[in-house]
């Protein structure tokens, strides 16, 4: 049974008498345990998917089941189950880090030595030891994101959703935000589900990967079926003098792509590592003058989707 | 979820409400120099134009009731305005609480902070002005109360209510509901002396009944607190019923999501 299956889900929203869609027919399923990410470009309608899967507004259309449930219809037992961590987080502002922690435990039902236990792991968790006494209003962005990120492991949730969890965190602050993320995630042995900006984030945490542009699901797989889908292989280029038959190079194991340039050739291809013999081979009768390789990141395969 | 998870799910709001109020120094204005500043103008007036003390009662009553209502009922409404003013609704409602664990907790909060008003008020103008605010007994008080924490509660929520359905600008809705209450129930005058469509109006307002029931131990004739509580409770139920509806709905629509922004 996956953690969470989307059936066609569709949202749109209305201001005055105007009506925008932002989601279209998105199917989905994540499987238990996995870390699941959405990323699209701004307006891609990542947050919205995320306050669907969470529960927190409801689809116009479609069907969701998370954790084994109708999640249209049995809301508030689902809600027991998960927790989400929001970017740009707020809380109430002259509530302190311990009080904010408390209430949300209060909310989630948490009571006694349970609740004490939940709030003070938390906020070991995430370091906010020094700042559990000042007021919300009082800390810095980063700071706001860690209380958020506290809060969302209160209840131990099954399936965790973060939208833009190191969305405004200095680097090493986002490095220490994805290091407990993967701490919790192997601890608790959970379902992660989080919308990113950030490529190199998406592709050290998540398993799998599902793009959105305007609302519509354009990919969904591991990032690197995603490369190969999109064929942003590796790309290789050689400068050369001399004369060289194009046809040889087509005809390299793995090649996806070759453009010939005067004095210089950039070819594609799945894989780097078994492609740089056959290469220096094809060039036989050839002075190679420069030979570099680069490797495909996600950042390509947004690129390549947002367009 | 066991009793001890609901019930603080309950306390959830009782211990926001705390915290915030007891941050804020205007808290102290809400509880005792607003409602006395109030009371001791109202008292005053009455010793300048000479009024009988049953007249004195009928006018003290109304303003005692007033206050009491109104710090009940923003505390019920500040189980959203809080979260609106910073932002944080969705923090609220993406966890598992229902309409009922979040008035039940914030009516909680209300009704101590409405108990110390009535004392603090109750003590100044048996003090100022002779009043006795036992004449009908003890048990007036508590039904007379109780039926004023009821209202407040139902005006709580259709402040909440209005947040959901139009958004941020209807938090305005908190200071106006109290006012258009304290013009047809009666709070300072007979609502015999109300145009017809007002009589008509104020005759469906629990108020009206509490206020008369109070009066009545002050020897202003017949009341009909059983009609005024069996109203307070419908209003109360129908609130409940329809804040569930509206938060449904802001899901609907979206402005859950818009409330945080």
């Amino acid at each position: 049974m996956p953690a969470l299956r989307a059936e066609k889900i569709c949202k749109s929203f209305k201001r005055l008498f105007q009506e925008k869609k932002v989601l279209f027919d998105i199917s989905l399923s994540i499987e238990r345990g996995e870390i699941f990410g959405i990323l699209g470009p701004n307006g891609a309608g990542k947050t919205t998917l995320m306050s669907i899967f969470s529960t927190l507004i409801r689809p116009d259309g479609g069907s969701l089941e998370v954790l084994g449930r109708d999640a249209l219809r049995d809301t508030h037992a689902i809600r027991e189950r998960i927790n989400i961590s929001s970017g740009n987080p707020n809380f109430p502002w002259s509530l302190t880090v311990r009080e904010n922690l408390r209430h949300s435990a209060m909310l989630y039902g948490l009571s006694g030595r349970s609740l004490h236990r939940s709030v003070e792991e938390a906020i070991s968790a995430f370091e906010l030891g020094p700042q559990s006494d000042a007021k919300f209003e009082t800390l810095s962005t980063g700071q706001k994101q860690r209380v958020s990120l506290a809060k969302s492991i209160l209840n131990r949730p099954q399936i965790l959703f973060l939208d833009e969890p190191t969305s405004g965190l200095d680097p090493e602050m986002a490095m220490k935000t994805r290091d407990l993320i993967k701490k919790i995630y192997q601890e608790e042995e959970i379902t992660v589900v989080l919308t990113t900006h950030y490529m190199p984030e998406a592709e050290e945490l998540c398993d799998r990967i599902a793009f959105l542009r305007e609302g519509r699901l354009v990919a969904l797989g591991t990032p690197g079926e995603l490369k190969r889908a999109l064929q942003i292989g590796h790309r290789i280029f050689v400068e050369y003098d001399g004369e060289v038959d194009p046809l040889k190079l087509r005809i390299i194991p793995g090649v996806m792509e070759v453009k010939e340039l005067s004095g210089r050739v950039e070819m594609v291809f799945d894989h780097s590592g078994r492609a740089v013999s056959s290469i220096i081979k094809a060039f036989e009768g050839a002075d190679i003058l420069d030979i570099g390789i680069e490797e495909p990141d996600l950042e390509d395969v947004f690129l390549e989707l947002a367009r | 979820m066991s009793w001890q998870g609901e019930l603080h799910k309950v306390l959830s709001a009782t211990y926001k409400n705390w915290i915030i109020s007891k941050r804020n120094a205007f808290t102290l204005f809400e509880l005792v120099f607003w409602p006395f500043i109030g009371l001791l103008s109202i008292g005053l007036l009455t010793r300048f134009l000479e009024l009988g003390d049953d007249m004195v009662a009928f006018v003290l009553v109304g303003a005692i009731a007033l206050s009491i209502l109104q710090i009940s009922q923003i505390d019920v409404a500040y189980i959203l305005l809080f979260d609106l003013w910073s932002k944080s609704i969705k923090q609220t409602f993406v966890a598992p609480v229902r309409g009922y664990h979040l008035v039940l907790g914030a009516m909680l909060f209300g009704v101590i902070r409405g108990v110390a008003v009535f004392i603090v008020l109750a003590a100044a103008s048996s003090h100022l002005f002779g009043f006795d605010f036992l004449a009908g007994g003890v048990a007036t008080v508590i039904v007379f109360l109780a039926g004023t924490f009821l209202t407040a509660a139902s005006i709580g929520m259709v402040v909440c209510i209005s947040i959901l359905l139009f958004g941020q600008r209807a938090d305005v809705a908190a200071w106006t509901l109290s006012g258009i209450m304290m013009l047809v129930s009666g709070v300072y005058y007979p609502v015999s002396i109300l145009p017809g469509p007002l009589q008509i109006l104020s005759k469906s307002i629990p108020l009206t009944y509490l206020l008369e029931y109070y009066r009545s131990a002050y020897g202003y004739g017949d009341h009909q607190i059983l009609l005024g509580i069996a109203l307070a409770l419908l209003y109360f139920m129908a609130s409940l019923l329809i804040l569930n509806l509206a938060i449904e709905r802001a899901r609907r629509t979206g402005m859950m999501l818009r409330l945080s922004e």
